[in-house]
């Protein structure tokens, strides 16, 4: 079941993600921190070891706006593993960026019952600290309404 | 140069609920190869070639264990699951065709009761790669990968939930006239399959593929060495797999999202055979999950996405005389799933014309592997 620093639907057991080089300001900056790339500025999400466009292997962090629109959704009802039969029923949310056009994002839609869940939902980014996985403290981002702000947890 | 050589066998072990198989995965697929061999008319020694997609019965223990002639070819294809099947038929015919082998054998075993189940994924991991920006939001099965998909494709285009219920209906209703067909006498109606409990929304249970232990697998060989032979030979009339540059992009970042990953396998495979999908007397649709295959049969060129559920309904999908009879073994979802291996069995078998539910003068029958995940693939057989 959720831990006290849980945000999210998902047990303090779950997968979480290994920090490496190529993902590290995604998934500890505490922003949507993109990976821009330092040969010709193209940004790209999920982050790659080379830039798509110009093969550049350099990049910068790049922050864009916190904020994008419900692209697509699921609602998991079916649990798949042991630990995620007191989870369910959860949604899963695709974001397109507003700050980042066509690059999106995938994440848990915080504070929504379920069937609400609604392609075309404006909503903002909110950050779960979770555990360090290798050595920092992982800031994972999740999403809630934008009318529902703000929102203590 | 391609499509040159030709299908002289097919053949299947008994297919099983996932965890039946009195036999192993091993065991399922020497019986299938077994079976396959037999049906053309060949000796185990006269195969010198392997080719699979995903699979864990390695060529070399295969060859040692069943005798089978002098291994000049084996192989399989790179990216995820069931979307191989027709890039494995591409490879054999390749080797073939250049001389490489002879005589292939392409095969798929899966025993999800032996191994672990697709809908099980492993947790509690460190998530790497692109499961990194899914797994640990409780995405990670393909029925939740594929509903992701689903979801936006079904709002962009009207795609009603009626559309995929004919889906599973029609296969079903396939599976009823095939003895093989793990739903074999047990028929599915509308108000069952609306009746079923939700998976991942858009998806139902019976939106989504059974976890089943078998294996399928067909013989290919050179037209010289068809000639030989009592079976009837079926053209690999094309054959293509592949995907787009941006359409393999990770955690739902492809360029063209929702993508069924088959514009470009259409594009391939219609100008390597020269004809167009309206020329199409039956295909088969890998099922996975229901809406994939819509989104395939829309990629693949059968109709615009916002004509779906005009293109399905009416019976249009049903054999013998339906628009575009699919799955008519019961496809994954009524017969076995299998990867998709007995999809592309079913196709050869309705050129030959012994399908249990068999369409009348079939000239051009198209298996389309697993739509969902990238990259895919497709083969069109017709009469040699």
């Amino acid at each position: 079941m959720s831990g006290q620093h849980r945000l999210g639907p998902l047990p303090d057991d779950w997968t979480l993600p290994a920090v490496e080089a190529v993902n590290r300001a995604w998934f500890t900056s505490g922003a949507i921190t993109l990976q821009q790339c330092a040969g010709c500025g193209t940004l790209q999400h999920p982050p790659e070891e080379i830039c798509h466009v110009c093969g550049a292997m350099t990049f910068s962090p790049r922050a864009v706006a916190p904020t994008g629109i419900v692209h697509s959704y699921t609602v998991v009802h079916h649990s798949v593993h042991p630990s995620l039969d007191r989870a369910v029923p959860y949604a899963v949310v695709l974001v397109a960026l507003d700050g980042a056009p066509g690059l999106r994002v995938v994440g848990n839609l915080l504070g929504v019952p379920v069937d609400e869940v609604a392609i075309g939902l404006p909503v903002v980014a909110t950050w779960e600290e979770l555990p360090p996985t290798d050595g920092e403290p992982l800031l994972l981002p999740q999403w809630q309404r934008q009318d529902q702000l703000p929102q203590q947890t | 140069m391609h499509g040159a050589a030709v299908v002289v066998g097919v053949g299947e072990s008994t297919y099983y609920k996932r965890g039946g198989a009195p036999i192993s995965e091993f065991q399922l697929a020497c019986d299938a190869i077994k079976n396959a061999v037999a049906d053309a008319g060949l000796a185990l020694a006269d195969v010198d070639g392997l080719v699979s997609y995903m699979d864990r019965d390695e060529p070399v223990r295969l060859s040692a264990a069943l005798g089978l002639g002098d291994l000049q070819f084996s192989a399989q294809t790179f990216g995820g699951g069931g979307n191989g099947s027709g890039a494995a038929v591409t490879l054999a015919d390749a080797a073939i065709t250049a001389g490489y082998a002879e005589t292939v054998v392409v095969f798929r075993s899966l025993a999800q009761g032996q191994f672990h189940r697709y809908g099980r994924p492993s947790v509690g991991r460190r998530a790497r790669g692109a499961a990194a920006y899914t797994a640990p939001y409780g995405m990670l099965s393909p029925a939740q990968i594929t509903a992701m998909q689903t979801m936006r494709f079904m709002h962009d285009h009207g795609v009603s939930e009626d559309s995929l219920a004919e889906v599973v209906l029609t296969s079903f209703a396939h599976a009823q006239h095939n003895p093989r067909a793990i739903r074999y006498g047990t028929p599915l109606t509308r108000e069952q399959y609306f009746a079923s409990r939700w998976i991942a929304e858009p998806f139902r249970l019976y939106d989504c593929c059974p976890e089943n232990d078998g294996a399928a697998a067909i013989v290919i060989t050179t037209p010289e060495r068809a000639r030989d032979l009592a079976a009837t030979p079926v053209a690999i009339v094309a054959a293509a797999h592949g995907l787009s540059h941006r359409d393999g992009v990770a955690a739902f970042g492809e360029e063209n999202f929702p993508t069924a990953h088959y514009r470009t396998v259409a594009r391939s495979l219609w100008q390597r055979a020269g004809v167009q999908p309206a020329d199409i007397d039956v295909a088969q649709f890998y099922e996975n999950f229901t809406g994939p295959v819509l989104m395939a049969i829309a990629e693949m060129g059968f109709c615009e996405p916002g004509e779906l559920n005009a293109f399905v309904a009416g019976g249009a999908l049903r054999a013998p005389h339906g628009r575009l009879p699919i799955n008519t073994s019961g496809g994954n979802l009524g017969e076995a799933y299998i990867h998709g291996m007995g999809n592309v069995v079913e196709a050869v078998r309705q050129v030959r014309g012994d399908s249990t539910c068999q369409v009348p003068d079939v000239a051009l029958s198209l298996s389309v592997s697993g739509p969902g995940f990238a990259p895919g693939s497709a083969v069109l057989f017709g009469p040699a």
